[in-house]
């Protein structure tokens, strides 16, 4: 089962991610959710594929009340993202789903009806979740065409989606980046083959640097805190992507 | 379970007794340190609390229980949750297969009809599996409930010796009335998940 770690507090206002399935077959590629809890509310991130709905609802019943959940964001429109949307919306059809336009009328073949979706124009947008306002930052053909961030000013923290998402080995699965030249080799591959666009590339580490980011939280693999979100921006920006081998 | 109840609303039921188990083992922890506690005046208060201090050391070996207890029932209700999810995608199938079944002629439509009644035979399985969960799990409350009276009992005899404290009565008769509350209030929650529990077993 996934377990659900706070990797942020300040009174009400909370970052929970929900990680590392022990109990997930190996054909499964594996998840990090996070919840963004502010008051009586809350925002589920990415809250991932129809597979990983029992260990990813039973984490997040063990520390938040999933009543409470009144929003989805999904970053983009892939089945290991948002496939469990329909299981979501027969726990509670008043449920939003915040995802790129784009996408609007591909994702409710997973589920969902016109009520349940709040396009996100390309720019972004404000996600009000209780008293914090979230913003939806473009990251688009990173790695999918419309394709979102979500950063939490408060907080400091930018929820990244696929970027800096790394497949990381048995024994190598820690929840955060310890160091950095290690970690990176296994997000390399990733990034030279899923992100399509250098273009895309440069405006979004030119758009995130603008941002002061304590924690950054992809929805593979480990969490950047601190200098390292810095090292991987860089690192990111110099890196060739669009290339079939590594 | 009920027509119409869905895998939905069995999924916010499971929420629902999930809440209470939390709200239990949260008191369950405040019971252990206020036993803590009372063993410690106990030990102060000398040969005039040595009943309460008796008392005091199965209130924390009644905390212990109660928390290994609802680590249980936490456990059989995330078993619910894979069970309802599977029963989920059933109900999402044979939705699909309802309506392409009334689009279909002909072979295609004696295929779905067969797609149907296979489908119909898992979705009984899975009903039958919630079932036995349920069963188990009504078992594990009424065990739980036995073991709470036992906590009640135990905080009122605590009262009881509190008499007995000498010059320290009046703090243990304090502390002892905050057992019976903090207990009380168990009791209270298990009411609850009896009754979230009941309308499943009688839907």
């Amino acid at each position: 089962m996934k377990t659900a770690q706070v990797i942020y507090e300040d009174g009400s206002h909370k970052w929970y991610a929900i990680v590392r399935d022990a109990s997930r077959p190996n054909y499964l590629i594996d998840t990090n959710e996070y919840l963004v809890v502010a008051g009586d509310d809350a925002i589920l991130l990415d809250p991932g594929g129809s597979e990983v709905f029992p260990a990813v609802f039973s984490a997040l019943s063990s520390a938040f009340d999933p009543r409470r959940v009144s929003k989805l964001f999904a970053s983009h429109q892939d089945p290991d993202i948002i496939s469990s949307l329909s299981m979501w919306l027969e726990f509670n059809p008043e449920i939003k789903c915040y995802l790129s336009w784009l996408w609007a009328s591909f994702v409710p073949h997973f589920g969902g009806d016109a009520d349940t979706f709040v396009s996100i124009p390309d720019g972004g947008m404000d996600i009000i979740v209780g008293s914090q306002r979230l913003q939806a930052i473009p990251a688009h053909y990173l790695h999918s065409s419309g394709n979102f961030n979500l950063y939490d000013p408060k907080a400091k923290i930018l929820f990244s989606g696929d970027i800096g998402a790394a497949l990381l080995p048995p024994g190598e699965d820690g929840l955060f980046v310890e160091n950095f030249d290690r970690h990176i080799r296994h997000a390399e591959g990733f990034h030279r083959r899923w992100m399509g666009s250098e273009r895309a590339k440069r405006d979004w580490c030119a758009r995130v640097s603008q941002l002061d980011i304590e924690m950054m939280c992809p929805q593979h693999g480990a969490i950047y805190r601190g200098d390292d979100v810095r090292r991987f921006i860089d690192w990111f920006a110099q890196l060739e992507v669009g290339v079939l081998k590594s | 379970m009920k027509q119409g109840h869905g895998a939905g609303g069995e999924l916010r039921r499971i929420v629902r007794i999930n809440e209470e188990i939390k709200s239990v083992v949260a008191t369950a922890f405040k019971i252990n340190l206020m036993a803590m506690n009372a063993i410690f005046l106990a030990k102060r208060a000398g040969q005039n609390a040595l009943g309460f201090g008796v008392l005091s050391n199965e209130l924390r070996r009644f905390a212990t229980d109660l928390q290994q207890q609802m680590t249980v029932l936490r456990e059989m209700t995330y078993g619910s949750v894979t069970t309802v999810t599977g029963m989920l995608k059933q109900t999402q199938l044979n939705r699909v297969l309802e309506r392409a079944r009334a689009e279909a002629v002909g072979e295609g439509r004696k295929l779905i009809d067969d797609f149907l009644r296979d489908h119909a035979e898992a979705m009984l399985r899975h009903e039958e599996r919630i079932v036995a969960l349920n069963r188990r799990l009504t078992q594990m409350i009424a065990d739980t409930a036995q073991l709470v009276e036992l906590g009640s009992v135990l905080a009122r005899s605590a009262k009881i010796e509190a008499a007995y404290g000498g010059a320290f009565s009046s703090s243990l008769m304090q502390v002892s009335s905050d057992f019976e509350q903090t207990i009380g209030e168990i009791q209270r929650s298990l009411e609850n998940l009896t009754k979230h529990q009941f309308q499943e077993a009688t839907a």
